[in-house]
């Protein structure tokens, strides 16, 4: 027993070890790589991007299920976006509220036969609307589909341009975000299949008429944890991993893909739990199999600002759900671990994320187990564990930090001292409880997973139209 | 008394892992220390400068007119870079009285002999930032400067550069990029290359014309991608060479710019490029046919309506729907394709310009057309499907299994 307790703090140090290392090298990359891609704006002007003729067009799909209440501003919101070849489709998945009510009024939708090809699977269409206020917009009026992705795949069917861009109907987009997000694709169009964008917490900032107008850093403390979150995950995870071309999951509040492409794979899986991940890893899974030269990017600067949660029940239910996602997907695609044709994603990402992003609740909930248990034996080396207290928290509180410095030096959209100061003090603070917290969450997704439960469980939300500084 | 370093030492059996912590703690001191500081200096800098900048402004028309001696802010480095800024901010805004004025003053004040000898004798960022601001000035003295350092090693100043000479906008800087990178090939990437060229050949398209027969793989594209952004009529016969090139680009570069010739043989060669087997050259076909907006191109455009490829239906049902003629006979040929793909692509058209109603019209009013065929337009037009026995063959694609709502 005390050998295996032994050896169980050791591995949980190791282990420990080994995750902040690897988000160390990912902050040192993700710093390098930021400054490099702020010069590289310098070289292009995006309004020239705007004016050209030669844009490729985009489709932005938004899925839209009882959004009644925040429908007019967010549609709006996407019709405002600059970019000189635009459709806007929003799909009605099935809303019991006013939302295709909504929309009728504000922009004089009239039913159209427009073309709907039916090539990925999605639940059947009731009518398709065009609007007379501006016939960029088409509403797809369907059956409810009981997934995001079922909405997805509907708009997908509708679209008719070569990229379309799936953004969530609640998410706020800065009104260059398409320019910045197309960059990448104009400079490879032949190789670049799908771009990440960056996602940002919107709470606590103001927005006005659907736009944002000031960024303010939420109140509570459970919003801003999530804000260093995003900013870790984004500016430091994601950008490292595009670098590798090892990306894997684009953000379904905010990704351009290739339509074609996303059509070839058959679109979003309706059943699964974490869509956006999912079809990432089905385009590297296809592009890799046909010995493919592509490239998946992100790029940190077009900013969508979505909603958090702001209380623990509702952010506990989104943590369970990624965490189901991430099995949901990582399963189905273990055939592609350390197999060469699958080159790093099966070598590197894939290994990555069973061990440090599945296992991570296992590892660390199982080491504070093991760690309780052997001080309740006495057989606990005081030294290790003051030792191991210390290391792992100040380690995480370089990346913590680290990410703040990155959005500091690069993005800067936290002007505020008070921000920043309010910023830099929970980089102390979100290891503990909140961490624990969280892995408690992440084990009960993968309880809930293995029990069968798929359950879509709703999140509370303001709407944009309520989010507002103080 | 032992220090806390020392009692801490003593604490483990691992130095690795005390060394670690101090290394941690220390870089959170040093990260926080950094953003404190950056902070500060930033706060105090941009306080400074708004100031002064306030300041300049208040005397800014003697500054540009000389009445305050350039002596008196050009010595200041402080001053200096406001003066240029401002004086470059406002250059890139006004008009030509204006800009003539500024520039008169940039050459005048030395500013842009300082700009070319930074660009030449300085080395790393400053050389960087000197490159672009020299570009800004669109002064063309500047140019050779920009030139020399687009054959510099470090990428950094061969971006750097580039981007300069972009910001001049004029032939003269188009010729020297193209000389470059037919001497060099594409050793910067395309975008930036290609943003660049395209601000300075816009106004003289035909330099580009040589290096694009002459240039070989990602270069030719490239050069491809440019030519179909700023080709204009001027050049559309010039571009005849390309509509059989291998490269699609160029074909499809080829089919945008022949949208404004006029003549009998671009008419033709449009029709063939509506044929190619890449659809987006064909795309650009059908776009420039519609732009003719000759009834000429009227079976082109049909045919582009019965397309394997869906936005090439759709950009052909837009042109025969945009065409100025009259709607009612269009609508019975496309009836008579039998392609409810095609149909159903040039309803979504006519619905998007709301010109159903118009179509009604037509058809109610129309005396050439018999009948009984009226009556069946008008029901294809009011159910959008065609009369059972009437799909023609060529629905078989795969591309056109169509389900409609």
């Amino acid at each position: 027993m005390i050998r295996f307790l032994d050896i169980a703090n050791h591995t949980l140090f190791w282990y420990y070890l080994a995750s902040n290392f690897a988000y160390l090298l990912m902050l040192m990359i993700a710093l390098k790589t930021s400054a490099a891609h702020q010069r590289s704006l310098e070289s292009h002007r995006l309004s020239w991007i705007n004016d050209s003729p030669m844009a490729p067009p985009i489709a932005i799909i938004a899925p839209a299920h009882n959004e009644e209440g925040s429908i007019r501003v967010a549609v709006r919101n996407l019709l405002e976006l600059d970019y000189p070849e635009l459709e806007v489709i929003v799909v009605n998945d099935g809303s019991e509220d006013r939302t295709l009510e909504e929309m009728r009024e504000e922009f004089r939708l009239r039913l159209v036969r427009a073309v709907y090809i039916p090539e990925v699977k999605s639940a059947p269409v009731r009518g398709l609307y065009r609007s007379d206020v501006d016939t960029r917009l088409l509403v797809v009026d369907k059956e409810p589909g009981g997934s995001k992705a079922d909405a997805v795949n509907a708009g997908l069917n509708a679209a008719n341009s070569p990229y379309v861009c799936v953004v969530d109907a609640d998410s706020v987009l800065e009104r260059d975000a398409l320019l910045r997000i197309m960059v990448p694709i104009l400079e490879d169009p032949k190789r670049v299949v799908a771009v990440g964008g960056i996602i940002r917490v919107l709470n606590g900032s103001e927005i006005q008429g659907g736009t944002l107008r000031r960024v303010r850093l939420p109140r509570k403390s459970i919003e801003v944890i999530q804000v260093i979150e995003y900013l870790r995950a984004f500016l430091i995870g994601r950008e490292a991993w595009a670098q590798g071309n090892m990306l894997t999951i684009i953000s379904g509040a905010f990704g351009l893909f290739r339509t074609d492409l996303v059509r070839a794979v058959g679109g979003y899986r309706a059943s699964s739990i974490g869509e956006d991940f999912d079809l990432v890893a089905r385009m590297h899974r296809h592009l890799l199999e046909k010995r493919a030269s592509y490239q998946i990017r992100f790029v940190p600067d077009p900013m969508c600002w979505t909603e958090a949660p702001s209380d623990l029940k509702s952010l506990g239910r989104q943590r369970q759900r990624w965490q189901k996602g991430l099995l949901d997907v990582l399963w189905p695609n273990r055939d592609m671990l350390f197999r060469p044709r699958y080159g790093r994603i099966g070598s590197f990402a894939l290994p990555y994320l069973w061990i440090f992003e599945l296992f991570a609740p296992v590892f660390e909930l199982g080491g504070i187990a093991t760690i309780i248990l052997a001080a309740s034996l006495g057989v606990l080396s005081r030294e290790f564990f003051l030792q191991f207290l210390i290391f792992g928290y100040a380690f995480a509180t370089v990346i913590s930090i680290g990410s703040v410095l990155q959005e500091e030096i690069t993005y800067k959209r936290y002007n505020d001292w008070q921000d920043v100061a309010r910023l830099v003090s929970y980089c102390f603070l979100e290891h503990f409880p909140y961490r624990q917290m969280h892995m408690v969450w992440r084990l009960q997704g993968l309880w809930q997973y293995f029990r069968g439960d798929f359950a879509w469980k709703p999140l509370k939300r303001k709407g944009i139209q309520s989010v507002q500084a103080p | 008394m032992e220090s806390i370093f020392e009692r801490l030492w003593k604490l483990g059996p691992s130095a690795f892992v005390l060394k670690a912590i101090v290394a941690a703690i220390v870089a959170d001191a040093l990260l926080l220390a950094f953003i404190l500081l950056r902070r500060t200096y930033r706060k105090r800098y941009f306080a400074r400068r708004d100031a002064r900048v306030f300041e300049l402004r208040q005397q800014w028309d003697a500054l540009v007119s000389g009445k305050i001696p350039y002596e008196s802010w050009r010595k200041k480095p402080f001053d200096r870079r406001i003066v240029e800024t401002m004086a470059l901010d406002a250059f890139e805004a006004s008009g030509a009285g204006e800009s003539a004025r500024l520039l008169k003053f940039l050459r005048q004040s030395g500013l842009i002999e300082k700009r070319i000898f930074e660009a030449r004798r300085q080395t790393g960022w400053r050389r960087m930032r000197s490159l672009v601001a020299l570009g800004r000035t669109r002064a063309p003295e500047g140019i050779p400067a920009l030139a020399e350092a687009l054959r510099d090693r470090d990428l950094e100043v061969r971006l750097a550069a580039l981007r300069g000479l972009g910001r001049t906008a004029c032939p003269e800087a188009g010729e020297e990029i193209l000389a470059w990178v037919g001497e060099k090939g594409l050793c910067v990437p395309a975008l930036p290359l290609q943003s660049a060229l395209i601000q300075c050949c816009v106004e003289r398209p035909q330099l580009l014309l040589p290096y694009v027969q002459h240039a070989e793989g990602p270069l030719r594209e490239v050069l491809g991608r440019v030519l179909g952004e700023v080709a204009t009529p001027s050049l559309g016969l010039d571009l005849l060479q390309f509509v059989g090139d291998d490269l699609d680009e160029l074909r499809a570069a080829a089919a945008r710019a022949m949208s404004h010739t006029k003549s009998g043989l671009a008419f033709d060669l449009l029709n063939e490029l509506a044929r190619d087997p890449i659809w987006f050259v064909r795309l650009r076909a059908i776009v420039s046919l519609g732009k003719l907006s000759e009834p000429r191109a009227i079976p082109s455009l049909l045919r582009g309506l019965m397309d394997s490829n869906r936005l090439v239906r759709l950009r052909a049902a837009e042109a025969l729907v945009e065409l100025d003629i009259r709607m009612a006979p269009i609508f019975e040929q496309v009836v008579e394709t039998g392609d409810r793909y095609g149909l159903h692509a040039y309803l979504t058209a006519l619905e998007n310009a709301n010109l159903r109603a118009k179509l009604e019209q037509e058809l109610q009013s129309s005396t050439e057309i018999r009948e009984e065929v009226r009556d069946r337009l008008q029901k294809v037009l009011r159910t959008g499907t065609l009369p059972a026995g009437e799909t023609a063959a060529s629905e078989g694609s795969p591309d056109k299994a169509a389900l409609l709502p």
